[in-house]
């Protein structure tokens, strides 16, 4: 597209198009620039604090600034590359070692505690069991004697 | 009976002895804790970007 470009009175150079799409001055070109510039900051600042808003870090930290820290340093040790290397998968499996063993205990516990009680009630019920032929074997021998009265 | 005495007296002298610097320590130790807090809550930006900082370097010497 051919342009021409003649002086203005106030020094601001007007661009003509040949097309006849309308003379902008530079500095209307500069304006509308910086228009476009400024909304595109505003929006930009506006999503920035809606999405600090939501994320809502400040109360997260001021909450649980421990828990906080630990997720900063899990996500630093991922960006670094940290994830699949040999110190991750020793800690995976300690920690999976850990769960089992403290998910085990309370299952060995009952199962010990039930064999426990079971073993109990056997050794209980044989003594009954055995207390209870002596004392038949009393009778009978108290009804021998009685017949052999 | 002597032996368990003076064994027994000897516990509770250690005890006395040992407790002020434990609580010492746990006093220390609660001072530290809310300190810590204080400065995170504080300054929550800069710890977090510190904290991502020393996990990736804890990651890239991980990697190694």
């Amino acid at each position: 597209m051919a342009s021409s470009e003649s002086g203005a009175p106030n020094g601001q150079r007007v661009e003509s198009t040949s097309a006849g799409a309308g003379a902008l001055t530079v500095g209307q070109r500069v304006d509308r620039a910086s228009d476009t510039a400024q909304e595109a900051w505003s929006r930009t600042r506006d999503t920035v604090s809606d999405l600090k808003d939501r994320l809502d870090i400040e109360g997260r930290v001021e909450r649980n600034p421990y828990g906080m820290m630990a997720a900063a340093l899990g996500v630093g040790y991922v960006l670094g590359g940290g994830l699949f290397s040999p110190l991750t998968a020793r800690l995976v499996g300690f920690g999976m070692r850990m769960g089992l063993r403290l998910a085990a205990i309370p299952f060995l516990e009952n199962e010990l505690r039930g064999l426990t009680e079971s073993v109990m009630n056997g050794a209980g019920e044989s003594d009954e069991s055995s207390e209870g032929g002596e004392r038949k074997s009393h009778r009978r021998g108290t009804n021998k004697g009685g017949k052999g009265l | 009976m002597e032996m368990t005495e003076q064994f027994e007296k000897t516990a509770r002298d250690i005890e006395e002895r040992i407790r002020p610097q434990i609580e010492d320590a746990k006093k220390k130790v609660l001072d530290l804790n809310s300190q810590a807090v204080s400065y995170i809550k504080e300054n929550p930006g800069k710890c977090l970007l510190g904290a991502i900082a020393a996990g990736y370097i804890i990651g890239r010497i991980a990697r190694r």
